[in-house]
């Protein structure tokens, strides 16, 4: 359906029709308004080395030992990487309006190919520096060989105004393991499209963790495609959001063969007048026997101002499955703060146990212990920077 | 001095005009043990309750003097704080918060608020391992979160066990014989007794003699309507165990 809505200037400076809330899978991110100013692509931003290396200090694994990947400004920072580009090409056909803009505007991004098993993590951080607002587009494509091991971290960050849009292609060959973890720590000016395009191999292990905290304006899509048995996917979530933040997950989970179990798990912690969206869509394909597929969304809302809309799907084919999903909101539980209380534990630390508890359930995920530890630790501080705010 | 008075106290539901507690009062003094029994109704939890400072309830008349102070003046923690723990009759679970860490953070949350220096990690592994061994309570179970996935006997001894490192100066048990069978009430019983000292004060709240064979109670008081009815020593128990409430609580109306 083609629309006549006149092209606002955010649009003009794309050169895209933005996504708007006609569009069912965008109705509650309605880009067209929440988008509100002119960010051009393709901008030559320079930055010093004291920008990146005072950015870079900010990524919550600075204490992990990782071997880094660096893009600054849409472009590979040789000097701060330990990690060099391999030959991998982009092979997935995605065409909603997220992938399209990221063909046309990527400048650079990640190419990696993993084989054996590969012990350290290597973290993949992309910078935004503070200058003019612009769209900073990266678009990256990791294989994991078959057999192979590994634990991509993927860590976003920034200051000042910018559009940050990301695409990872990853494919996980037979008999693999991949622990992905993405912090997505932008600037709180900045706004973040990104889709996860993930094929999952036989007999593969995958484990994926994002931690959503840092934009004003996050969408986040994923596709999970299953195309060899006996594969084993979680996949899960925390936002931590306050102010005005907006942030959108939209997943899709495939199984196209039989005898895979996929777990979708997040946890939302919405404050002030924060916004959270889940949508997660579970496809079970004809023929798609003894799938294993459960979603699940929880939210919490600290404030009476917070929202969160969840929007669980399930399209089953096949007739021998199990799936099911499940959402909840609400706030704390009385009970719980009182008996906490009760026990001598002021409100507030009362309080922040309890929000650490429900989000750590999702951190669990996370089978490292150095980087779930830095994760813990992150919540932590954002619960007890975000309390002496409030 | 009395380490607890309640004095003609009056409460209602906040959201009810109807009193539960009516006109009680009670005085309490160092060591001594006070059994309160009553019918189902009598309001002997919202007692607990208002004690332990839960919202939900409105004082409407007297008032309750804790070691000198305006207990309902205080919230909830400060009351913990200052020495009141109520064991619960139905302990809540909390997902996510490990029982280990859960009795740590409470601990040294009772006192950094008395101005007393928080406890080591080892000095707290110590303290509780002993106290945990004393009640059957497994390293397991201290690892699992805060009762969830207990059984009804294990809910129990683990309320007994946050009493024990808590240390309180008045302990306040809600039916902790509710859904215990008798090895198991046996157990909780000496947990409690154990605790027995000449500066802690017990507040024994129970519907049934049974309990009261184990943990021997140096008052008896028998709740009806929100009013203390009749108060005695021990045989007083007994009496009720042989001619039930009937009695008491006609004479009350």
């Amino acid at each position: 359906m083609s629309t006549a809505l006149a092209r606002t200037a955010a649009e003009e400076a794309l050169g895209f029709q933005l996504p708007n809330r006609r569009m069912e899978d965008w109705r509650w991110t309605d880009l067209r308004q929440l988008i509100d100013k002119p960010y051009p692509p393709r901008q030559k931003v320079e930055a010093t080395p004291a920008d990146v290396e005072r950015l870079l200090a900010s990524s919550l694994f600075s204490g992990v030992a990782a071997t880094r990947m660096v893009f600054v400004n849409g472009e590979y920072d040789a000097k701060h990487s330990r990690q060099a580009n391999a030959f991998v090409e982009s092979t997935a056909e995605l065409s909603d309006p997220v992938n399209l803009m990221n063909l046309a505007f990527a400048t650079d991004g990640a190419r990696l190919r993993i084989e054996g098993n590969v012990d350290t993590p290597i973290e993949l951080v992309f910078i935004s520096t503070d200058a003019a607002a612009r769209t900073v587009a990266t678009r990256n494509v990791i294989e994991i060989a078959d057999d192979a091991s590994a634990t991509i971290i993927e860590t976003h960050l920034g200051e000042g105004s910018y559009l940050a849009s990301s695409v990872m292609e990853i494919r996980i060959g037979h008999n693999a393991r991949l622990d992905r973890i993405k912090v997505e720590l932008e600037s709180h000016d900045a706004v973040h499209l990104a889709h996860a395009h993930v094929v999952v191999g036989r007999n593969v292990t995958f484990r994926d963790f994002t931690l959503t905290t840092g934009a004003r304006l996050n969408r986040q899509n994923g596709t999970f495609r299953f195309i060899g048995e006996f594969a084993d996917a979680k996949v899960a979530g925390a936002y931590l959001l306050a102010g005005k933040q907006h942030a959108d997950t939209a997943l899709i989970v495939d199984h196209e063969v039989p005898n895979c179990a996929s777990r979708e798990l997040f946890k939302c912690v919405m404050d002030d007048h924060a916004r959270g969206i889940f949508q997660g869509k579970v496809i079970v394909r004809r023929g798609a026997q003894k799938t294993d597929g459960k979603q699940s969304s929880h939210a919490l809302l600290l404030s009476e101002t917070a929202e969160f809309d969840a929007k669980p799907e399930l399209e089953i084919y096949a007739d021998d499955v199990a799936c099911g999903h499940g959402a909840t909101s609400g706030d704390l539980n009385h009970d719980h703060v009182f008996y906490l209380k009760s026990r001598g534990i002021p409100e507030a630390e009362a309080k922040a146990l309890l929000i650490a508890a429900f989000v750590g359930e999702a951190f669990d995920t996370v089978h490292h212990d150095g980087i779930r530890t830095a994760l813990e630790d992150f919540a932590a501080r954002w619960l007890s920077d975000h309390r002496r705010k409030g | 001095m009395n380490l607890l008075d309640i004095n003609n106290l009056h409460v209602k539901l906040e959201d009810e005009d109807r009193d539960i507690i009516r006109g009680l009062s009670l005085t309490v003094k160092p060591g001594e043990v006070h059994a309160i029994m009553g019918p189902n109704g009598s309001g002997k939890s919202t007692l607990s309750y208002v004690l332990a400072g839960r919202a939900g309830y409105e004082v409407t008349e007297g008032s309750v003097t804790f070691k000198g102070e305006d207990l309902l003046e205080m919230s909830p923690d400060e009351r913990a704080a200052k020495g009141v723990f109520l064991a619960f009759q139905y302990p809540i679970e909390i997902p996510g918060v490990a029982t280990m860490q859960f009795l740590k953070v409470a601990l040294n949350a009772q006192r950094k608020a008395r101005g007393e220096k928080e406890l080591s990690t080892p000095d707290f592994m110590r303290l509780v391992k002993d106290r945990a061994a004393k009640l059957n309570v497994s390293q397991d179970m201290l690892k699992r979160p805060v009762n969830v996935g207990f059984s009804g006997g294990e809910k129990k001894r683990a309320e007994i066990l946050q009493m024990a490192v808590l240390e309180p100066s008045l302990c306040i048990l809600d039916e902790t014989d509710s859904g215990l069978d008798i090895d198991a009430l046996r157990v909780v019983a000496d947990g409690v007794n154990a605790l027995r000292s000449p500066d802690r004060a017990m507040i024994v709240i129970t519907h049934y003699q049974r309990l009261l064979d184990y943990i021997v109670p140096d008052f008896v008081h028998v709740l009806s309507k929100g009013r203390i009815v009749k108060s005695g020593d021990k045989h007083l128990a007994l009496e009720l165990e042989e001619k039930g409430y009937a009695e008491f609580t006609e004479s009350a109306a």
